[in-house]
């Protein structure tokens, strides 16, 4: 439930913003924001990306960081300890239960780099405690999660910007200005790789976890399940149960490109190959392969690099093929072939899209603005969806048809019944 | 007198079922009739004369392969060779390249020069000699019985034991298949009117038995584990119970396959294509075992799977 103060500190913040702008002489008079004007962060999950959220917000002279949450006790000290570095005099908390920091009134802002089973719930019920989100990828753990966040962000009028860190880059816009200005015709396939894939992270017996851990917590939402170390930490991700391996880690980031140059749309059909480890519990893709038929695009991923040239040393990437040549490109670097000329700039294709201030700073502004960031909700759910169905059609080892309108597989009962899963109590997700 | 009747009656009857138990795990790979478990090769080299397939050909002829392919099994036969018959029975072999995926237990008359330990009748022919010499008298049946269990594979002569062989020892064998067709080579003696026969071709076919499957599911080595995977997803509704009571055990190794059995099973059970007796059986195993279970990590995870197949049928 959103409350009164919060819409006023809210209000507050957006009104001191357009106050700065309005009255520069006044701001460049006393230099600083006044602290009262500052957003103040509080960051769940203290793992590498907590600890990249943590540098990177307490980086802004507007921030402030007021809490740090996460489940293992060890892993909050170190997190703390680095913030004591930054900040010597900091005055942040430390909680174990993230539900202390939602009922803080005086909390703007929450970013959440938790394990992926957590993601949705954290921010809907962040959403619902008037807190806007900086959320990691992937988005959520489901189709439905998506949905539901979505949902519900608009109806708190909540901010949320995905941690895609990537799409703020000058690559991306560059490709989406040569790819959209038409100099390589009309893009009808596109083939995306990540090379590797989940390991299998052998055969550890179960343990009792350790007094620092809360696992109750730690699984949440998740089926219960005996503790062992693999489950958690660095390699939850290759687990089904919370996440979707190396191929639901680094979609987001390569197929961030594909949406944000062609915006594809009418997925209609989702035929996956791959195997699971051999060699150990975990259970995501060692290897996957996914063709994806858009009404006007063929989209491909492949575990390993696609027959094209350059792929090869390039561990990601993405590759347009258009009618009158090509283009490759990871995250920072792109080539594009016409005929037999092989550049990586068109100076006649004009730059015209606003580039990103950061992907952190294009947030912290929305927050101000109200106004949707870069990675916004509706735009990174359409981009994340095709990840997730996916996945649906490797576990059942079939290809599958989707209905774009309703979200929903057709003449397959099953497969709909993995766009969702049902929490474990006392967790639900809200409607 | 008439309580002594009885009690004769009983145990012959116990005694009656238990050896049809064991014959009812065999099934006949030859009919005596014709080959229609067989694929016979463009050139011949095989026929069934007066209920025995009988292979005389000189010069020419194909092997003999079964149509379909065998991981683990236990195969019973008859055979009879002539004065200088030479043949063999070819095991877990791709028909494309037998030798080179297979390997021959040799069926082969004592004339030859050839005729050393590793190249006589029992032996895996070049890789593993007979540690038993058996009775290679010609023109009389001799039974053989080859049993291809996961790494370990015996030859029995006769039922004497004439070779055992554990293929992680030898090092010739180490990239052959663990599955594949059976064979039969054709005589191939180099002399005119010489000839081998069978009769009696059965197999007892271990990986359609829950048992002999669900062992798999403890195998270290992680191509055996795969094999008693996919045989386990083949036999559906049977597995569910206990891979179930695998999952709620205590070896990581076995629990982790048998969760992701299940998973397979289900998701097979509600493919489009996918027999309704299938599915069916598969629900109903779910739901039994759902209930049996004493664990409660495994009761979730069965009543999961159960929704799965549940919302298929709508």
């Amino acid at each position: 439930m959103k409350t009164g103060k919060n819409i006023n500190r809210r209000g507050f913040i957006k009104n001191a913003a357009i106050g700065i702008i309005g009255l520069p002489l006044l701001s460049n008079t006393y230099g600083i924001i006044a602290p009262s004007d500052k957003i103040r962060i509080a960051h769940i999950g203290m793992g590498n990306m907590g600890r990249a959220h943590l540098k990177w917000f307490s980086g802004f002279s507007d921030v402030e960081t007021v809490a740090l949450c996460d489940v293992d006790k060890i892993r909050l000290r170190e997190k703390y300890k680095i913030l004591q570095e930054i900040n010597p005099n900091t005055r942040t908390d430390t909680y174990t239960d993230f539900r202390h920091i939602l009922d803080r009134k005086d909390i703007d802002v929450i970013t959440c780099a938790t394990p992926d089973h957590w993601h949705a719930l954290i921010a809907i019920m962040a959403f619902q405690s008037g807190k806007d989100v900086y959320g990691e990828k992937p988005l959520s753990y489901n189709v439905e999660e998506g949905q539901v966040m979505k949902k519900c962000m608009e109806h708190n009028n909540s901010i949320f910007q995905l941690g895609t860190q990537i799409h703020a880059g000058e690559n991306y816009h560059r490709v989406v200005e040569i790819i959209q200005s038409g100099i390589l015709g009309k893009i009808h396939t596109v083939r995306l790789w990540k090379t590797e894939g989940s390991p299998g992270l052998g055969f550890p017996p179960a343990e009792i976890p350790p007094d620092t851990l809360d696992w109750d917590m730690w699984l949440g939402p998740a089926p219960y399940e005996e503790y062992t170390p693999v489950r958690c930490f660095g390699s939850f991700r290759h687990f089904f149960d919370y996440s979707g391996g190396v191929f639901g880690d680094f979609w987001c980031h390569i197929a961030d490109i594909v949406y944000m140059s062609l915006n594809p749309q009418g997925l209609y059909s989702i035929d996956t190959r791959g195997e699971r480890p051999d060699d150990g519990i975990a259970d995501t893709p060692r290897w996957i392969e996914a063709d994806f038929k858009f009404k006007d695009l063929d989209l491909y991923w492949t575990t390993t690099p696609p027959p094209v040239p350059g792929a090869e040393e390039m561990y990601i990437g993405a590759h347009f093929e258009g009618t009158n040549g090509s283009l490759t490109c990871d995250y920072y670097t792109r080539k594009i072939r016409i005929g037999n000329e092989i550049i990586d700039e068109i100076p006649e294709v004009p730059k015209t899209i606003t580039r990103s201030p950061g992907h952190q700073r294009n947030f912290l502004d929305a927050v101000k603005s109200r106004e949707q960031p870069e990675s916004n909700i509706a735009y990174v759910r359409e981009m994340t969806l095709p990840m997730h169905l996916a996945l649906i059609s490797f576990r059942l080892k079939r290809k599958l048809k989707w209905n774009s309108l309703i979200e929903q597989f057709e003449g397959d009962n099953a497969a709909n019944y993995l766009l969702s899963r049902a929490y474990r109590a006392p967790w639900f997700l809200p409607e | 007198m008439k309580k002594f009747i009885l009690i004769n009656l009983f145990v012959t009857l116990i005694f009656t079922s238990c050896f049809t138990q064991e014959n009812d795990r065999f099934s006949s790979l030859f009919n005596g009739k014709n080959l229609s478990k067989w694929t016979l090769g463009e050139e011949g080299g095989f026929e069934v004369i007066k209920g025995e397939l009988y292979t005389s050909s000189f010069g020419k002829g194909n092997n003999l392969f079964t149509k379909k392919w065998y991981c683990n099994y236990v195969l019973r036969l008859e055979y009879m060779l002539s004065d200088v018959g030479n043949s063999g029975v070819i095991i877990r072999c791709d028909p494309q390249a037998p030798w080179e995926t297979g390997v021959e237990v040799q069926l082969l008359a004592p004339w030859t020069p050839r005729r050393d330990d590793l190249h006589c009748t029992g032996s895996l022919y070049g890789h593993v000699t007979v540690t038993n010499r058996p009775d290679e008298t010609t023109g009389i049946w001799h039974k053989m019985e080859i049993k291809c269990d996961r790494k370990t594979i015996t030859v029995s002569v006769d039922d004497t034991i004439t070779t055992l062989a554990n293929i992680d020892t030898v090092k010739t064998m180490e990239d052959k298949f663990l599955c594949g067709a059976i064979g039969l080579q054709v005589n191939h003696a180099n002399i005119e009117g010489q000839y081998a026969k069978f009769r009696n071709i059965y197999i007892r076919d271990l990986d359609s038995e829950t048992e002999y499957v669900t062992g798999g599911f403890y195998e270290k080595d992680t191509k055996l584990r795969s094999q008693a995977h996919a045989a386990a997803i083949t036999l559906g509704a049977k597995m569910v119970e206990p891979l179930a009571i695998i999952m709620s055990g205590e070896n990581p190794v076995a629990k982790s396959g048998s969760k992701q059995v299940l998973f397979d099973i289900v998701a097979r059970a509600t493919a489009p294509q996918t027999a309704e007796i299938y599915k069916n059986d598969v629900a109903i195993a779910l739901k039994n075992s759902a209930k049996s279970t004493s664990s409660e990590i495994t009761r979730n995870y069965l009543e999961w799977l159960r929704g799965m197949i549940g919302s298929s049928d709508q």
